[in-house]
């Protein structure tokens, strides 16, 4: 199965490389690309050094028109497999060919810090999140889901062609999920490990948060609700 | 009536902006038909004084200039709300192009010499 690792990067000069390297060891046979996300550092240079492919926005656009045009470009290329993968060493390489081994199966699968009990340890007010919105996914799709913002994801050829037409735009995994499943694609869950990042920190501050939980509790109402001319069509 | 005197002047003197930024194409006829589609309404009912005060009282307004306010405030609204559907559909196209043009860019020059 051609497979392909899709790393969005934003300035991640510190972890790029290790990650880049660690995929190379543990599932050597798999191409990586990174999108550099209009990054000011030594993010391109460092991922180019460590063999991976490296795209590069002319600006930048956010996590979610970063990841798209990871997807157009696994589309593009006639890829079967395309994983996405966090830049800053969270997710572990060693976990790929667990995540591979399901896409046989489902069209989508998401490797969660939560479906047994990992040595991940997140804050109270990320875990109070988390459980809000793993509830509402439940809600409106009638599946269960215990790490609805993972970013480490395999998807299979369907979902690689539904992402090149349409990914949210700014903090997308949510809404990323309900999309699939208006689409009717078979989503499951793995357990993996992860680590707390490395280098770097994360975007998300205290304000953003509040602007996260309400624009993606929005977002994923709206896309529940939303008339869906493919489905009905079909 | 001097309210109905500005009116009137200032409802003519954006017309003629309009019509002098379509000419020198810093507009787009499909925009400026809603903005002369303004003016002109603005330089009707502002010579006619009676209508205005008609519509006042139909409406219980005491202070008749006050429904110009009115129309003018709603049809800003409506005209913003108008340029942000605008705007959202100008940055996903926006932003689909530089997805391409990365793409594109990448497959052009040999690997590692993409700067």
């Amino acid at each position: 199965m051609k497979t392909l690792v899709i790393i969005p990067a934003y300035n991640e000069e510190g972890s790029i490389a290790s990650v880049i390297r660690d995929i190379h060891r543990f599932a050597p046979s798999v191409d990586i690309v990174v999108i550099n996300d209009g990054s000011t550092d030594r993010t391109k240079q460092r991922a180019t050094e460590a063999g991976a492919k490296v795209l590069t926005l002319p600006y930048n656009v956010g996590i979610g028109g970063g990841m798209q045009t990871g997807y157009i470009y696994a589309k593009q290329h006639g890829y079967e497999i395309a994983i996405q993968m966090d830049a800053d060493g969270q997710h572990l390489a060693s976990e790929l060919p667990k995540l591979i081994a399901q896409t046989e199966q489902y069209d989508l699968v998401i490797g969660s810090r939560y479906v047994e009990n990992t040595s991940y340890r997140s804050s109270l007010l990320r875990r109070v999140g988390m459980v809000f919105f793993s509830n509402l996914v439940t809600l409106v799709t009638g599946q269960r889901f215990t790490d609805t913002t993972s970013g480490f994801r395999a998807a299979g050829p369907r979902v690689i062609d539904l992402y090149a037409k349409y990914y949210p735009m700014d903090y997308p995994e949510v809404e990323a999920l309900i999309y699939l499943k208006r689409k009717g694609c078979r989503i499951t869950e793995v357990a993996t490990e992860m680590r707390n990042r490395e280098t770097g920190k994360s975007s998300i501050t205290p304000i953003k948060s509040v602007y996260y939980m309400v624009k993606v509790t929005l977002s994923v109402l709206m896309s529940a609700i939303r008339y869906d001319r493919a489905a009905v069509s079909k | 009536m001097a309210i109905y005197v500005l009116s009137v002047s200032l409802a003519f003197a954006f017309l003629l902006i309009v019509l002098e930024l379509v000419r020198r194409q810093k507009l787009k006829e499909q925009y400026s038909l809603l903005w002369i589609l303004f003016s002109v309404t603005l330089l009707i009912i502002s010579f006619n004084v009676s209508f205005i005060e008609w519509i006042a009282d139909k409406l219980g307004v005491k202070y008749a200039p006050a429904i110009l306010f009115l129309f003018g405030l709603l049809f800003s609204f409506a005209l913003i709300l108008h340029l942000t559907i605008v705007i959202t559909r100008l940055t996903s196209q926006v932003l689909r192009l530089a997805q391409e043009v990365t793409i594109l860019k990448e497959r052009e020059v040999p690997h590692g010499q993409n700067d």
